[in-house]
């Protein structure tokens, strides 16, 4: 038995590449029972996210080169694309490394943004519609159900996912390091733009209670309001409602200082010196920098931000290298269960075909002993049963051994020998 | 006492070292370690101290050695509260190599050979006016580290630039409340022992206040940690001018507990 992958992600095709060949979930089944056809093709699954088309299949070894082809025309022909299309863009991995390539995209280490936690969720659905449509067998379940543990670990083990590398959720995590939970805080939207509306969403997420609005127009301030369960304010007052703002999100398209330094200062006061955190995320700057030189006042502008996420993402490529470490060890392991799983029953096949071998001699020469009890009959059965087995064990001892081992010259050899089939 | 003391010294030299490996790689199973590492060195701690009490026959924080062991009890037993009460563990990584130090120091100096008995153990306020304030001294310690962590990490966040450690500290509002009611704590303990000391002192020799460097150093703590409490609470000073003043009390509260001793005065340990 072996594995196949062939794929194409967003560094092998580009967008208007991939969205051709994306598959939606009832296309995935079908595809998937056209695909699986039980000669070359044993179990299939398909995994289809914006970033990447996978197709993973469970072939017969010693078809391997059939069976890529056989993918590449289901592809092509399923999406009605020409063929090159998906040839000239996609990869194919096999055995070891389709295994390592599935486990690295399980565990986000061949996304986009390394460490982003949505490709185990999709991988984890494009493994049930498999099961549904009945294209993942045993080699299959045995490799995604490794697949989610080596992601579990990955993401407990290393800090992959550590550290917030989009502006929106810079927002809670800079918050959570000032006023450790975000629980009960109050957030100030000045300006109602789109990534002050995203950060917002995070922040409301992270449990921020309180929202105030304050923008220009009414009616986007008004807007936003009715979808936070916030407060619209007067944009002309902004002033008196700095002080009760824990965290200021500032995005208008104005050309000045919308909070300047002394607006800062007395909101502190105001506050008794309690933190506040200021994120300007205009260009150009709406809040004056110089507030960042005031006691207890954190102010972080766009550029601030980019460079911690630049930083985050340069510490999340250097988890992601212990990444690898639990990934290569992983795929170790599931090669020697594959290998067991493989051999156990044909191990099991050969001691039967041995007993059997023992069992019809005895009834060949059962006339020959004449009238026995039923107890001298069982000991005699019993006799030639042990001898089998104390023979055959070492030997079979061995071939495990072997296998286990990947030791591919003695399996040759064993599989001459026994006749054992593939 | 000996190797009972060397099991607690090896339980918290193992809790220190996965604090820290804790601290550096972020993994919850070495703070796991840490943790029942601390725990069983705690227990081990206590049932050392009692031994001691009951072996030697006096309380057992007279000498050097006693006092340093039982310094490094309170710290684990302060560091636990907070543990458990912020889940502060980053200042394990701290305090937990401190104690093993004390732990090492204590089993240096070893036992005097019990020659001078202490001549005081008659009465109940002296034990009581030495264990107030070794829980005192606990107390500032937990105000300095956390008063460290924030100075680090507000200044990192003012800088906008984050070191490694950036992401292993509590939030600045967690260490500021630590601070603030292990301050809180601190000087409630350190008035009630103070205060023990001088009715003790009166009642022995008649005199409130002999005017030694450990007293004169002890006022000064305490006027020091009176000033952080009434800004804390009236909310002038928070965040980094709090944070200073706690660093400050703590370099106070070294010399009070170490100093003194080497410029002579009545009081004979720490």
């Amino acid at each position: 038995m072996s594995i196949v992958l062939v794929g194409v992600n967003h560094k092998t095709a580009p967008v208007e590449v991939r969205e051709l060949l994306a598959f939606s979930e009832e296309a995935c089944a079908e595809g998937l029972r056209a695909l699986v056809d039980g000669e070359v093709v044993s179990e299939g699954l398909i995994v289809s996210t914006c970033n990447r088309v996978e197709i993973l299949t469970a072939t017969t070894s010693g078809r391997i080169k059939e069976s890529r082809e056989r993918i590449t025309n289901f592809v092509s022909q399923s999406r009605s694309l020409p063929h090159d299309l998906f040839r000239d863009h996609s990869y194919s991995h096999i055995d070891d490394q389709a295994v390592r390539h599935i486990f690295r995209v399980a565990s986000s280490l061949d996304s986009m943004v390394v460490g982003e936690p949505q490709v185990l969720g999709q991988v984890r659905q494009a493994y049930s519609v498999a099961l549904e449509a009945g294209t993942a067998g045993r080699v299959l379940n045995r490799l995604i159900h490794q697949a989610f543990r080596v992601a579990k670990r990955v993401r407990t083990e290393t800090g992959i996912a550590a550290n917030a590398v989009s502006i929106s959720y810079m927002a809670v995590e800079l918050g959570k390091k000032i006023f450790g939970s975000l629980k009960g805080q109050s957030v100030l939207l000045v300006g109602a733009g789109e990534m002050a509306e995203l950060s917002a969403r995070h922040l409301i997420n992270a449990g921020v209670s309180r929202v105030l609005i304050a923008n220009r127009t009414e009616e986007s301030s008004e807007r936003l309001a009715k979808e936070f369960g916030g407060e619209a304010v007067n944009f002309e007052r902004l002033a008196d409602y700095l002080p009760d703002a824990d965290i200021v999100v500032c995005s208008t398209g104005a050309g000045e200082y919308v909070v300047t330094a002394n607006m800062a200062r007395k909101a502190l006061n105001r506050r008794r010196n309690r933190p506040a955190f200021f994120i300007d995320i205009s260009v150009p700057r709406n809040l004056d920098p110089a507030i960042g030189d005031l006691p207890n006042a954190f102010v972080f502008d766009i550029d601030d931000l980019e460079s911690v996420i630049s930083s985050n993402i340069r510490e999340r490529e250097r988890e992601a290298e212990r990444a690898e470490l639990i990934v290569d060890s992983e795929v170790m392991q599931f090669q020697q269960s594959l290998r067991v799983m493989e051999i156990g029953p044909s191990l099991g096949a050969l001691r039967q075909k041995l007993q059997d071998l023992a069992r019809s001699e005895m009834i060949r020469q059962r006339n020959r002993l004449g009238h026995l009890t039923p107890e001298q009959e069982s000991a005699i059965e019993a006799l030639l049963l042990s001898t089998v087995n104390k023979i055959s064990h070492p030997l079979i001892d061995r071939m495990r051994r072997s296998f286990d081992g990947g030791d591919n010259e003695s399996i040759q050899a064993w599989r001459e020998v026994f006749d054992l089939e593939d | 006492m000996r190797s009972l003391l060397l099991a607690v010294l090896a339980a918290y030299v193992v809790s220190a070292i996965h604090s820290v490996l804790a601290f550096v790689n972020k993994r919850r199973a070495l703070q796991r370690v840490s943790d029942w590492a601390m725990a069983t060195g705690f227990v081990l701690h206590t049932a050392a101290l009692v031994a001691d009490w009951f072996v030697d026959g006096h309380y057992p924080l007279f000498y050097l050695r006693e006092t340093l062991s039982f310094l490094a009890w309170t710290l684990v037993g302060s560091y636990a509260l907070v543990r458990y009460r912020y889940g502060a563990h980053a200042l394990g990584s701290l305090t937990l190599p401190a104690v093993s130090l004390l732990v090492f120091l204590a089993l240096l100096i070893g036992s005097p050979g019990g020659t001078q008995e202490p001549g005081f153990s008659g009465t109940w306020l002296f034990p009581v006016h030495t264990t107030l304030l070794l829980f005192a001294y606990a107390a500032f310690f937990v105000v300095f580290v956390a008063s460290v962590m924030y100075l680090l990490q507000e200044r990192e966040l003012k800088l906008k630039t984050f070191s490694a450690i950036f992401h292993r500290l509590p939030s600045l509002i967690t260490l500021n409340e630590i601070a603030t009611s292990a301050a809180a704590t601190g000087l409630a303990l350190l008035t009630i022992g103070i205060a023990t000391g001088m009715l003790w002192s009166s009642s022995r020799y008649g005199l409130l206040w002999h005017n030694d460097p450990k007293e004169i150093f002890a006022l000064l703590t305490w006027l020091l940690y009176l000033l952080l409490i009434i800004y804390r609470s009236t909310a002038h000073w928070r965040g980094r001018s709090a944070a200073w003043l706690g660093v400050a009390g703590f370099v106070l509260v070294l010399f009070t507990f170490f100093g003194a001793r080497w410029m002579g005065g009545y009081h004979v340990f720490g």
